[in-house]
């Protein structure tokens, strides 16, 4: 077995290999033009190899071969074959050009409000031939809620990446977060939702058949409406059994009709929150 | 007569079995000479560490991706490269199979083996970076005849993230050193 | 001589191919009922309640609807086309898709004018066998026994306009191409909020709790993974129908998973996973659960009965019950599910029961129900 080497880092190393018959060039930037030079006379057949890229073409020993810059938009390693009585090879690099994009995850797309580390996300450079870029970089994170900013935090990147996780806000709305490398930046918003309801209360009265039971407009603990079909589940307990219905929220409000006749006790619950409980004559 | 009629049975039950079993020891030796053997480290892995399940799946995932990938490009078909890959890596290796059904090339990836460190696991567990070095015997190939064959060390840059039912490459990239 | 064995295997299979065709071992007579004829079962006159019932529910089950309400006496108060609908179902509901496939009658009492029988009826339906069973009343006309059809009941609801104001969920799919990260909905939050493990009769049976805690709805499926000692997966099964999969925000959810002929004495460990998507959905109908109580029915078994109430303006074409039992402690010692065979109709409602295995009658203090609807051409 031939010593192992890793191609690139020789490559690098030593700035320019080649083998006998071929001349490959040092590092190239994506989207850039490159020249191969070969030696010798006569004719030969051209290979070159490499991320998205397998082209093979008759050339003439001792003439440059052009490499387009299309030819070179993926980063990575690329082997140029010359074949004429023997084949000769040389690898080289093709790094990536600058940060033109950030891919930006963000996480959840939807939060309830004052939850604890809530909100998280990542951004990763990319240059503008979708190549990951790993050279080093400060990302600054900015959130805004409305017009006012929250918060600003400028972030080294590790492993050609930079990360945040924050608390969600105490407001419902939308939450805009941003990530900012020199001038490109990419933009997220996370909608921060009410959380669980909090101090659940029921009204009601008798009504024909039963009772008409109502919630007062439904909050979070931190005064936000909790939003429009969230279910509230009614129970109206009596004597010979019991009647539930499981109630929408339209505007704040949960509304419900149940049949019921005598003394009735009713209750609500939203999820795995309790309410009061209401007791009532029932009409029969 | 009936002692002809056996050993001609004799015969060809012997050719079905011989047949049979170089079948089995070709397709033995195809799978070893593309089945990659994969080693994962994922303790320094930050800033969310990574689960045992998670571990498992990305292990096993990686390998099948480069076993895919070794396939493809070898028979220069598309097939093997939908499940693993997504995203930019799905469609460079896709543009290689093309370029190389297009020239007329195939390449080999022989005898994999591939050290992979994870480096980066994102808080919300939705994408992965591995770093893998890799070493395999490449073999460049035009129309049958061997143009390149060199046992190869390679530095990898991966990008995983979860699909449906498995952990997917979105990037893969070469680079100098790490 | 080595083509003997082809030879022959061509030979047989000619043969076969003719004796096929040719039609032996065929039946010759008709196929079908014919007036009159022998057809299993079937007496030509009913001489006895149990002839009557039998010819009756034959009838039905061949769909005879001519003969059968033959066998129904005239002084039933139905007509012939509400009797036909009371059997095979309207307004799309399950029993409009199911047949009857059996059933077992017998004699509850009997004079010499007129009997009741009980009868437990065998459906085939699209959610699996259902059993329903059902008293009637048979009184001998001359020499002849015929059926007593009570008169079908059909909700009288007055025409209205009834308006649809209730929240409506609509899913926007991204589009095929898009940049890593940059349409990002995730998929609904959902927990499960209790489990429970316990053997029965038929296997093990894994049942809680699910609720959705986000704000949008959910289409939810509980796995539960039975795992041993060694950490190796014994089984893996889901809830099928046995949960109401479109949940709401902060609606909560029974779930029951069975493990058909496994028992937990080898189950160290019960791994649960609870998977949510994205759903269109829409608030309305809502239905109520009234008058729910536990009581023992006509066969000596515990049921949770109750009425199904729809207080919508649309018709709910397949209403299915699902039922947590809890004992004192609130923990949930039993989930059971029953599917209503008739169509929910607007403002109008139907009976439902759900039956609780004896084994389960002394542990049970509460019970909460969740009502499950499948609607024809709505998502």
């Amino acid at each position: 077995m031939r010593q192992f080497f890793s191609i690139c880092a020789v490559i690098t190393l030593a700035g320019v290999s080649f083998a006998q018959d071929i001349r490959v060039p040092a590092d190239v930037t994506a989207g850039n033009d490159a020249v191969i030079s070969t030696s010798g006379s006569g004719k030969a057949t051209f290979y070159l190899s490499g991320p998205g890229v397998a082209r093979k073409a008759d050339v003439n020993l001792g003439e440059s071969i052009p490499l387009s810059s299309k030819e070179l938009t993926n980063a990575g390693s690329y082997l140029a074959i010359v074949c004429s009585d023997a084949c000769h090879s040389g690898a080289f690099c093709v790094i990536p050009d600058k940060p033109a994009s950030l891919s930006f995850l963000v996480h959840p797309s939807r939060v309830p409000v004052a939850l604890n580390d809530a909100v998280s996300g990542i951004a990763f450079p990319f240059d503008q031939f979708h190549n990951f870029v790993l050279a080093p970089g400060t990302v600054n994170f900015q959130f805004t809620a409305g017009k006012a900013s929250l918060l600003a935090q400028p972030v080294k990147m590790q492993n050609g990446a930079a990360w945040f996780r924050t608390t969600s806000g105490r407001s419902a709305g939308a939450l805009q977060v941003s990530a900012t490398l020199g001038d490109i930046m990419a933009h997220r918003v996370v909608q921060q939702v009410a959380s669980d309801a909090c101090n659940l209360k029921v009204e009601g009265h008798p009504s024909p058949g039963g009772v008409f039971v109502q919630t007062e407009p439904v909050h979070d603990c931190a005064g936000n409406l909790l939003p429009d079909g969230t279910v509230v589940t009614f129970s109206a307990t009596q004597a010979h059994g019991k009647s539930t219905v499981d109630a929408p929220i339209k505007q704040g409000i949960a509304r419900a009709q149940i049949s019921a006749s005598g003394p009735t006790t009713v209750s609500a619950a939203s999820g795995v929150v309790m309410g009061n409980e209401l007791r009532l004559e029932a009409q029969r | 007569m009936s002692r002809t009629i056996r050993s001609t049975f004799a015969v060809s039950v012997a050719r079905l079995s011989l047949t049979l079993l170089s079948l089995t020891l070709g397709s033995y030796a195809a799978d070893s000479a593309t089945a990659p053997q994969v080693h994962l480290d994922v303790s320094k892995t930050s800033p969310r560490q990574v689960e045992e399940l998670t571990e498992k799946g990305i292990l096993r995932d990686y390998r099948l991706a480069w076993s895919s990938l070794a396939q493809a490009l070898e028979l220069n078909t598309l097939g093997p490269l939908d499940g693993p890959f997504a995203g930019e890596a799905k469609r460079t290796l896709r543009q290689s199979v093309l370029g190389q059904q297009h020239a007329g090339l195939s390449t080999r990836y022989i005898g994999q083996t591939h050290q992979v460190e994870g480096v980066l696991y994102s808080p919300e567990g939705d994408v992965m970076e591995l770093h893998d070095t890799a070493q395999y015997q490449l073999q460049i190939t035009d129309g049958g005849k061997v143009i390149h064959d060199e046992r190869v060390l390679m530095h990898y840059v991966v990008l995983m993230t979860p699909a449906a039912d498995r952990w997917v490459i979105r990037q893969l990239q070469a680079v100098p050193n790490f | 001589m080595k083509f003997v064995i082809p030879i022959t295997l061509v030979a047989v299979t000619v043969v076969l191919m003719a004796l096929a065709l040719a039609g032996v071992g065929r039946s010759v007579e008709n196929v079908g009922i014919e007036k009159g004829s022998a057809v299993a079962g079937f007496t030509p006159r009913a001489a006895t309640p149990e002839q009557a019932m039998s010819n009756l529910l034959l009838d039905v089950q061949r769909r005879n609807w001519d003969r059968a309400y033959d066998a129904v006496s005239k002084t039933s108060e139905v007509t012939e086309t509400s009797f036909i609908q009371d059997w095979s179902g309207s307004n799309g509901s399950l029993r409009a898709f199911s047949a009857l496939e059996g059933f077992d009658a017998r004699p509850l009492h009997a004079t010499t004018d007129e009997a009741q029988m009980r009868v437990r009826l065998h459906w085939t339906t699209p959610v699996g066998p259902l059993e329903d069973v059902r008293d009637f009343r048979l009184i001998r006309e001359g020499d002849v026994w015929r059926a007593v059809w009570p008169k079908v009941q059909i909700a009288s609801v007055p025409a209205q306009i009834v308006p649809v104001t209730y929240l409506r969920w609509d899913l926007v799919s991204g589009g095929t191409e898009e940049e890593w990260g940059s349409r990002n909905v995730d998929a609904p939050h959902v927990r499960i909020i209790s489990m429970n493990a316990i053997d029965s009769a038929e296997g093990a049976i894994v049942m809680g709790e699910v609720v959705n805690e986000d704000t949008v709805p959910a289409f939810v499926n509980v796995n539960a993974v039975l795992v041993d000692g060694a950490g190796n997966p014994i089984d893996d099964e889901n809830s099928f129908d046995k949960i109401a999969h479109v949940l709401l925000p902060k609606q909560v959810s029974a779930y029951r998973i069975d493990f058909p002929k496994l028992t937990l004495k080898n189950v160290k460990n019960v791994r649960m996973d609870a998977k949510a998507t994205l759903i269109p959905a829409s608030a309305d109908p809502v239905i109520g659960v009234m008058n729910q109580k536990l009581d023992t029915d006509a066969q000596g078994k515990t049921v949770l009965h109750g009425d199904l109430l729809n207080q919508s303006g649309q018709t709910v074409n397949i209403p299915h019950v699902i039922v947590s039992f809890y004992d004192n402690n609130g923990k949930v010692v039993w989930v059971g599910d029953g599917y209503v065979d008739k169509a929910l109709l607007a403002q109008s409602s139907e009976p439902f029961a759900v039956e609780l295995p004896k084994s389960m009658t002394g542990k049970v203090q509460n019970f909460h129900v969740v009502v499950n609807q499948y609607s024809l051409g709505r998502s």
